[in-house]
């Protein structure tokens, strides 16, 4: 699609304040492409929680990491996102997330609802598209969020500034794939431990070739406590690999029936 | 000649004047609510106390009024002062230990807590947060951590003991002559 128009868009691609003739933000797609080539993070919404699951990229084994995570983020105690595209793009709306659900929180001594944290941090990256002629951010998210009025949700972003609800999502690498297989797989009202042998299935999808380990794959669990406190898990190495093990069985016993 | 009617006019504003609320004159708007504010250390642990009255100068508003806030599982901050400003800073610090503990991802120490405290009242040196707070904590090392601070953030450490409020004279007291380390 983008090539056959590849030589008429020329002329408009390099200014994100301008249309062209077709009536597209060709920057905008651009950015939106650099995400394809970014690690897969799947977000699955749960009767009882939120799974998101993330293809962990490690570039170098001499690499020393600096921070939990790559792709889970915390943005306050009942929010969290998942990354997919620079990172260094990604550090700068983090933390604008972060000082909004913070700043809410201190002057309405309330916790910011989900929605609104996701349209503060989506209208931020808008504004690159449309002034200052700087280029846009290349960043899409998966915010997964529990607040009192409307339970568990799970947004997508887009560097666009573009979000929606959804219940179940791909976005990063193979995510066509892995929005083919949800649409077969996922299932209304199932619990977290469902939603992770889902998103543990459709990771393997979407990282063909590369088989499947604990290591490489991150999945984080967002639910109530008996306090009706947000817990945020990111599992170990341990509850991974049992649960790779586990879909893994299950794929295998299927084959047999 | 003076009027005749003025001694008349001076009786009836004297008399107007016992109808308005007592008089009881303010030394300082860190006075006007009331506070009584001790924290000391122990043995591998701090411990902190403070009244709970709240008043407007000499009337009881309220016997409930919490002045001391959890601020970690390791740090407690007293605050003494005005009641407005002893809310709003519970809040603001609240607000940025929070912050610290999304970015840094492990909790503030003591210490650290002690001087962002600092900062903050200094940022408002000419318009100032009418508090005196005190803090008492649980460093990393387990080590007791005690500090008092002025309304404008001049801190100081102390091993013993730390005092705030409208009768520092009384505590001080009591401390040094009770205090054993």
């Amino acid at each position: 699609q983008l090539l056959i128009s590849f030589t008429m868009a020329r002329r408009y691609d390099s200014s994100t304040t301008t249309f062209s003739p077709e009536g597209r933000l060709h920057q905008v797609e651009y950015a939106i492409e650099a995400i394809n080539n970014a690690g897969t993070c799947i977000g699955i919404l749960a009767k009882d929680g939120i799974v998101m699951a993330s293809e962990r990229r490690i570039t170098s084994g001499l690499l020393a990491p600096a921070k939990t995570s790559e792709k889970t983020y915390k943005l306050c105690h009942h929010a969290a996102c998942n990354v997919a595209g620079l990172t260094a793009d990604a550090n700068i709306l983090i933390d604008q997330a972060r000082l909004r659900a913070g700043r809410y929180e201190y002057q309405y001594q309330e916790p910011i609802p989900v929605e609104q944290l996701v349209e503060h941090v989506c209208n931020y990256k808008q504004s690159y598209t449309q002034y200052g002629g700087l280029r846009p951010f290349g960043v899409a998210f998966l915010f997964a969020g529990h607040d009192q009025h409307h339970g568990f949700q799970l947004y997508q972003s887009d560097p666009s500034g573009n979000y929606s609800g959804w219940k179940a999502t791909v976005i990063g690498a193979n995510n066509q794939a892995g929005k083919s297989l949800l649409k077969s797989d996922y299932k209304e009202d199932g619990t977290v431990q469902e939603a992770l042998k889902i998103a543990v299935k459709v990771l393997n999808k979407t990282m063909d070739g590369t088989a499947a380990s604990a290591d490489k794959m991150e999945l984080f669990t967002m639910t109530l406590n008996d306090k009706k406190e947000c817990v945020h898990h990111i599992l170990t190495l341990e509850e991974a690999k049992r649960l790779i093990d586990a879909v893994e069985a299950e794929s295998a016993s299927a084959g047999d029936s | 000649q003076r009027s005749p009617l003025l001694p008349l006019l001076l009786l009836l504003l004297l008399v107007s004047c016992c109808f308005c609320h007592s008089p009881f004159y303010i030394m300082s708007i860190l006075e006007y609510n009331g506070a009584a504010m001790i924290a000391m250390a122990g043995k591998d642990c701090v411990g902190i106390a403070s009244d709970h009255r709240l008043g407007l100068q000499q009337q009881t508003v309220a016997t409930d009024f919490i002045k001391v806030f959890p601020m970690s599982d390791r740090i407690y901050v007293g605050l003494a002062g005005l009641a407005t400003d002893v809310q709003t800073l519970n809040q603001l610090l609240k607000f940025r230990m929070q912050l610290y503990a999304l970015r840094e991802e492990r909790e503030m120490s003591p210490q650290v807590f002690s001087h962002l405290l600092s900062t903050l009242l200094y940022e408002k040196r000419f318009g100032p947060y009418f508090v005196e707070p005190i803090v008492a904590g649980l460093g990393d090392d387990g080590k007791p951590f005690l500090s008092g601070s002025d309304l404008i953030g001049a801190t100081v450490k102390d091993d013993a003991f730390v005092v705030s409020g409208t009768c520092t004279g009384n505590l001080y007291g009591m401390c040094e002559s009770l205090y054993k380390p």
